[in-house]
């Protein structure tokens, strides 16, 4: 399923979540793990200053400085890499979410893997509204995976995922991504929405309607593209979207929530306001994965 | 005459020279060799005797020492004062004596004239206007830059600028390829919101050739697809060319007149190749200044016009929302107190301000725009124009001249600032990020898309 994982990390510890599944699924399917590091943002168009995307300071990018950086990351994950087939170390300066988007497109990456703060450090915060996570998950071609906790790094492999669903064109892909992993994997598959019942004022009759119809709706979508898996069931809860998406994946222990990524807005200050895929990410204890193309899935 | 391995008269010319000077971190080795540059005295002279133009000749013999001019400059104000940033001071001690002395000049004296013409003015021609002899230190110090990269005196980072150009024709190593790829990119990833959107390369006889700033390939590619989508929404029959698409002239900071030609020869025979009706560049001022206002004097075209029609973005987006061919979403419009940035290098140098003033009109809500003070050919420069955002040697320097730009917008209140210059862009984004003020910047391209009215028939197909 996936022959190349792009590993996005600043090489910070807030990273190391993301690393461990990267690499535990390369081990997994012999995939290669590409590590992949912004070192700076480029704070002066043809100079060489950049800012440093952990630290923020400015610092100045020569053969010296990238060497280090590679040898720090090399260090950092020293047993992992040893623990792949394949690795690389590639290093680069940019805007983040422009050089990830780049680098997946150049190595044809079938997974993008990131931590959920890879890149947003303050300085970047700074100097480029807007959020690399956001950035990479509208445009990507390929999944994206973010891993906010250190803890949801997975050891014995997935057993259940979530796939949360708004019926969008989006999610018919994320929904194939989530079917494809969990034959792939063996899992059992949770088919959920949420009716979003935020700010809304309702009844209980209209709510419990809306609740048979979304169910139907989930058998109707979807029902017929599950070929001869079963290990599935479908869920329909009320509420505010990402409360409920977090709520279920925590019931059911899921390894893995599957979502849609798909926004309009170019500009992703506003996009993720009351984004439904940012909010599940930093309150999620399990990886998530946010499916925009069709490309890879 | 001992010269550098880096630091020389020699410009740059190839990859591998590119790369070794770039390798020399910060231009220690390079400002080190520079303490030991010969200066060649007979060939300046020679230099000075053969393109001192009459005008630069009268304005240093005029000037009247009224200091009238030391107001106007915005370096003056925000250092103190003090009488050696007064614009007729600066030019008379440093141009005005090498001619004095016919160029028998030294080494120590040079490296103060290039810290003067670097550190000290930004060649944003704003004390011209404010002279009772329109004696213009910009047009000056652009001269007097000249003559020091022709000596070799020219902060490091400039030669590598220019070395850039002169090797990558782009102010980046941006190659033809790399080009060229971008603009598939960024079709694709933009084509499944906008579908038929294309970025045709190589078009021949197009409405629309576009050009831009080689940091959008580079670093932000999403400006070259958000000029697509404008194009497309607009319906204009346009294209890009694959070579002569980087319209920016970091030869024309360094002083390297041979590479400003190259440049602008360089998008000129695009144009002729390709025979577009008309041509557009990016939101950027000294690259329109380069390839519009000065470029076809250096490419010597008798006219001093560029082969066909070339305009500023904020003249074909102004053009695009009068004639109906963009609509704004009034709903969408901005409704927060919002201001301007005027880019000297076409705003003051090309009297584009009105322009720029009915885009607003069409896409803030009334009310809402706050102009600086002063503003239109009158406002001060951004903090880091000609060249100085990029040099590392001056950055403190550069950090104080963006105050003045810092307080015009903290008595405007706004925390929107329009920025239709990348070069303007960088300096706020700058201020912001040294001094911390709280405020968000823009180009119009983005801006503007989030408040289009879409046709249906461009609209991706329901779900
Ligand atoms: S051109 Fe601008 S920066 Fe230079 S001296 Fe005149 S006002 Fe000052
Ligand atoms: S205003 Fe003009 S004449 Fe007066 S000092 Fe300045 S440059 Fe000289
Ligand atoms: S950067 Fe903008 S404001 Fe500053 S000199 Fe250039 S055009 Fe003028």
């Amino acid at each position: 399923m996936f022959k190349k994982i792009l590993l996005a990390t600043s090489g910070a510890p807030s990273t190391f979540g993301a690393a461990r599944v990267a690499f535990d699924m390369a081990k997994r399917y012999g995939a290669e793990v590409v590590v992949f590091n912004v070192m700076g943002v480029p704070t002066k168009a043809f100079s060489q200053l950049v800012n440093d995307v952990r630290t923020g300071e400015e610092i100045e990018v020569d053969d010296e400085y990238r060497a280090w950086v590679e040898e720090e990351l090399k260090s950092t994950f020293e047993k992992q890499i040893e623990s792949v087939e394949y690795a690389k170390i590639v290093t680069t300066t940019g805007v983040p979410s422009r050089e990830i988007l780049r680098a997946a497109r150049a190595e044809d990456a079938d997974l993008i893997v990131m931590g959920a703060s890879s890149g947003d450090s303050s300085a970047y915060r700074k100097g480029y509204p807007g959020s690399t996570l956001q950035r990479v998950a509208k445009a990507a071609r390929c999944p994206v995976m973010t891993v906010h906790r250190e803890t949801a790094s997975y050891w014995g492999g997935f057993g259940n995922i979530v796939f949360a669903t708004d019926f969008s064109k989006q999610a018919e892909n994320a929904f194939k991504f989530a079917l494809n992993s969990a034959k792939e994997l063996g899992c059992d598959l949770t088919l959920f929405h949420a009716l979003d019942i935020s700010g809304k004022v309702l009844d209980q009759n209209a709510i419990e309607d809306k609740l048979i119809e979304a169910r139907t709706r989930i058998r109707e979508t979807y029902g017929p593209l599950m070929g001869d898996f079963k290990d599935f069931d479908i869920e329909v809860w009320e509420g505010v979207p990402y409360v409920e998406v977090v709520k279920i994946a925590r019931e059911r222990s899921a390894d893995l929530i599957v979502l849609a990524h798909h926004s309009r807005e170019l500009d992703p200050e506003l996009a993720s306001l009351g984004s439904t895929l940012e909010q599940v990410i930093l309150r999620a204890g399990c990886p998530v994965v946010s499916v925009s193309k069709p490309d890879k899935v | 005459m001992p010269e550098g391995k880096f630091c020389n008269k020699t410009p740059i010319t190839t990859d591998e020279q590119l790369k070794a000077t770039l390798g020399d971190k910060g231009g220690k080795q390079y400002y080190e060799e520079m303490n030991h540059l010969d200066v060649d005295s007979d060939k300046l002279w020679a230099s000075i005797q053969k393109t001192m133009k009459s005008r630069t000749k009268t304005w240093l013999e005029i000037c009247a020492h009224c200091g009238l001019c030391a107001e106007s400059c915005f370096l003056y104000q925000v250092n103190g004062r003090v009488p050696e940033q007064v614009p007729s001071y600066k030019i008379q001690s440093t141009l005005g004596v090498m001619v004095k002395k016919k160029g028998k000049v030294d080494n120590e004296f040079m490296q103060m004239c290039m810290e003067t013409a670097w550190s000290k003015c930004t060649c944003c021609n704003r004390c011209g206007m404010y002279c009772p002899h329109g004696i213009d230190m910009g047009v000056m110090f652009s001269y007097l830059r000249g003559l020091l990269y022709s000596q070799g005196f020219v902060p490091w980072e400039l030669k590598i600028g220019s070395g850039m150009h002169r090797v990558y024709r782009a102010q980046m190593d941006v190659t033809t390829e790399d080009w060229v790829e971008t603009c598939e990119w960024m079709a694709e990833e933009n084509e499944e919101d906008w579908p038929g959107l294309e970025i045709p390369v190589d078009k021949e006889g197009a409405d629309i050739m576009y050009t831009c700033n080689a940091r959008e390939p580079k670093h932000y590619p999403e400006d070259i697809a958000e000029a697509a989508i404008l194009f497309h929404v607009a319906g204009e029959n346009w294209t890009v060319p694959s070579e002569g698409w980087e319209q920016t002239s970091l030869s024309m900071f360094a002083g390297d007149w041979e590479c400003c030609k190259d440049n602008v020869l360089n998008v000129y025979a695009a144009l002729e190749r390709l025979k577009p009706k008309r041509a557009i560049g990016t939101e950027c001022g000294h690259a329109h200044r380069a390839t519009v206002i000065e470029g076809p004097y250096w490419a010597g075209r008798p006219d001093g016009q560029p082969p066909v029609p070339y305009i500023h973005y904020v003249e074909w987006l102004a053009e695009a929302l009068r004639e109906g061919k963009l609509k704004i979403d009034p709903a969408k419009r901005i409704k927060e107190p919002v201001t301007l940035q005027d880019s000297c290098n076409y705003v003051r140098n090309q009297g584009l301000k009105d322009v720029t003033r009915e885009i607003i009109s069409y896409i803030v809500e009334p009310g809402y725009f706050v102009e600086m003070a002063p503003n239109k050919e009158h406002n001060y420069c951004c903090g880091g124009g000609g060249g100085f955002n990029g040099i590392g040697k001056y950055r403190e320097q550069r950090n104080v001249a963006l105050r003045k730009k810092r307080d015009q917008i903290l008595d405007t209140g706004c925390k929107l600032v329009i920025a239709p210059c990348h070069n303007c862009w960088d300096a706020i984004r700058d201020l912001e990020e040294e001094y911390e003020i709280g405020i968000r910047w823009s180009f119009l391209k983005p801006l503007v898309i989030g408040m289009l009215d879409v046709p249906k028939h461009l609209l991706p197909p329901e779900e």
